[in-house]
């Protein structure tokens, strides 16, 4: 048991003493993370919530698609888009393969239909009549959408927070489609395993550490601001 | 203004909205009223362009109104105001102002305007979801009026709010859709508050205009044994006409002979519909300028609005309205023998 409490000393030792590859490594992270939850909600949100409201023939298709793809196993997405981005692979022309931008493509797989399921979830909750009487208000169907989505911030917010909570937890895609290489794609995850392999075990509980944190700090600020419309109520 | 001509729409297989003509000029406060389920809501949501009618002609404004490429302008032009308020989860300020929001316009005075048409200026800054039932209704009525539209549809406006709250806001209503001009369609169960806004009435049965007409018309001249069953006509007795001299008519009922004013003629199989407003009850045989005047028995004696419902049997039955202070003067009481009478201009007759 000794060395798990060494390994927190060192750990805490290391974190502030400001080791710049630890700093490196937490900046990719966050940006790689924190740029592929946005651009999956600016995706998912809109997508969801047009899925949520409107009437057409595929919808329950769609929305069973979305539902599977929360399920989606983060290796398979990095399978995916490393296969496309591979040198035979038809986006082989981006150059994105083992770089943080192919990274960021495949944890956008992952959080894009856990962040569309959910916002159609939380669009749904939403009474018919009460879109409806946006409409009469004189609203386009994407000025009604915007409204509702305003009165279901709350919802729409857990659903950003979970994709969000799902890519920072997410090891398996970007190991794959960054290969974990120093300076360039190693990210908090695949530091941690890649440490924990090495019997490094104060860097892995140090990053484990680190990880941790800076999942809590993102997701208060999300729950500030979510709680903070929950208030208003 | 409203021009619908032969429109249809399928809701499921057992139930269609077919209306053959339906016409609300502006200015004119056009009610339809029905029972549950007569298709009053889905014609209104076909007229709002919420529902797609699957066949006729609909001018709304002048503009063909199932052409999707007038479905925002004319949307713009109109404003719905349904049975629940649905506000936003805002300032009543932003709740009224959304529409103009919406269309790009610029708020301040016409919301200030909208806020004082409909007395809710002192509730501006409030959150609209912690207003009362009435003052939702007020905030929802004066979001509607934003934009002076002149088009305005309305779905059981007064939702469940109380008889004394309703009758504050319907009066606002009335003067607010005066000022505004439109042509107005309101769809209602509650036929008193057709009766305060309406100029023209229609009654909507199995998803079938059954009449239309000014209200008095059709409260006292019913066209269907159905619309008559709707606007309270409590007594429907089935007979024949078994004479006529000038205009009336005498019609052989329950082994009784009715006299009614009617254009029907000899032969006819009738309704008779009476209103138990127009029947009196007294204890004396003298029928004095009453041509139907009949013994009866009392069945019942019911409390109904501000006097009593006094059930009668007379070989068919009868329903009269009598004060509370009738019932307590004669003693009335079921069991009691009396005599019943209604004038022939106090019937109508509906051919079966």
């Amino acid at each position: 048991m000794g060395f798990i409490a060494e390994g927190f000393r060192q750990a805490l030792h290391l974190i502030f003493s400001g080791d710049p590859e630890i700093f490196g490594i937490v900046r990719l992270s966050l940006t790689v993370s924190v740029l592929a939850t946005c651009a999956a909600a600016l995706v998912g949100v809109p997508l969801g919530s047009w899925i949520a409201v409107k009437k057409f023939p595929l919808k329950k298709l769609m929305i069973a698609l979305a539902n599977t793809g929360m399920g989606l196993p983060p290796v398979v997405a990095g399978l995916v888009v490393m296969l496309f981005l591979a040198r035979s692979g038809p986006l082989a022309f981006l150059n994105w393969l083992y770089t943080p931008y192919g990274m960021g493509l495949a944890q956008l797989l992952i959080a894009l239909p856990i962040i569309t399921a959910l916002s159609i979830a939380a669009m749904q909750g939403v009474d018919t009549k009460f879109y409806q009487q946006v409409l009469t208000l004189g609203a386009s169907d994407w000025q009604a959408i915007k409204v509702c989505l305003k009165e279901q911030r709350l919802a729409v917010l857990a659903a950003v927070i979970a994709g969000f909570g799902r890519l920072t937890a997410e090891v398996g895609a970007v190991m794959i489609v960054g290969g974990n290489i120093r300076h360039s794609t190693r990210v908090l995850t695949t530091a941690t395993v890649l440490e924990t392999q090495k019997g490094n075990f104060d860097m892995a509980i140090a990053l484990g550490l680190v990880l941790l944190a800076l999942s809590f700090t993102v997701n208060l600020a999300l729950t500030y601001v979510q709680q903070r419309g929950a208030a208003a109520r | 203004m409203i021009k619908a001509r032969g429109l249809t729409l399928k809701v499921s297989p057992e139930f269609t909205l077919s209306v053959d003509s339906l016409e609300v000029a502006v200015g004119e406060v056009f009610a339809v009223i029905g029972p549950n389920g007569a298709g009053k809501t889905t014609l209104l949501n076909t007229l709002a362009l919420l529902r797609e009618a699957g066949s006729g002609s609909l001018e709304l404004l002048g503009r063909n109104a199932l052409a999707p490429e007038n479905k925002m302008f004319l949307r713009r032009s109109m404003a719905v105001v349904f049975s629940q308020p649905y506000l936003l989860n805002d300032s009543v300020y932003e709740n009224v102002a959304l529409p103009l929001k919406l269309r790009g316009l610029k708020d301040g005075p016409a919301v200030e305007r909208a806020l004082e048409l409909f007395k809710i200026t002192h509730l501006k800054d409030r959150n609209a979801r912690t207003l009362s039932q009435g003052e939702s209704h007020r905030a929802a009525l004066a979001r509607a009026f934003v934009t002076a539209p002149k088009l305005v549809l309305l779905d059981e406006p007064f939702g469940s709010l109380d008889a004394r709250v309703k009758e504050t806001i319907a009066r606002d209503l009335k003067r607010a859709l005066k000022a505004a001009g439109a042509a107005v369609l309101l769809v209602t169960q509650d036929q008193g508050e057709a009766l305060t806004l309406c100029d023209t009435l229609a009654v909507l049965a199995g998803g079938r205009i059954a009449q239309q007409g000014p209200p008095q018309d059709v409260f006292a001249r019913p066209a269907t044994k159905e619309v008559a069953d709707f606007v309270g006509v409590e007594t429907i007795i089935p007979g024949t006409v078994s004479a006529k001299d000038d205009n009336l008519c005498s019609i052989q009922a329950g082994g009784l002979t009715l006299e009614v004013i009617s254009d029907c003629e000899t032969g006819d199989e009738v309704f008779v519909c009476v209103r138990p407003e127009e029947v009196t009850v007294s204890k004396s045989r003298e029928a004095g300028s009453m041509r139907n005047h009949f013994s009866a028995k009392i069945t019942s004696v019911e409390p109904w609005r501000l006097q009593c419902k006094v059930g009668l049997e007379c070989g068919f039955p009868l329903m009269a309205a009598v004060t509370r202070q009738s019932v307590d003067s004669l003693g009335l009481k079921p069991g009691m023998e009396v005599f019943a009478s209604f004038k022939a201009t106090a019937a109508h007759l509906i051919k079966r």
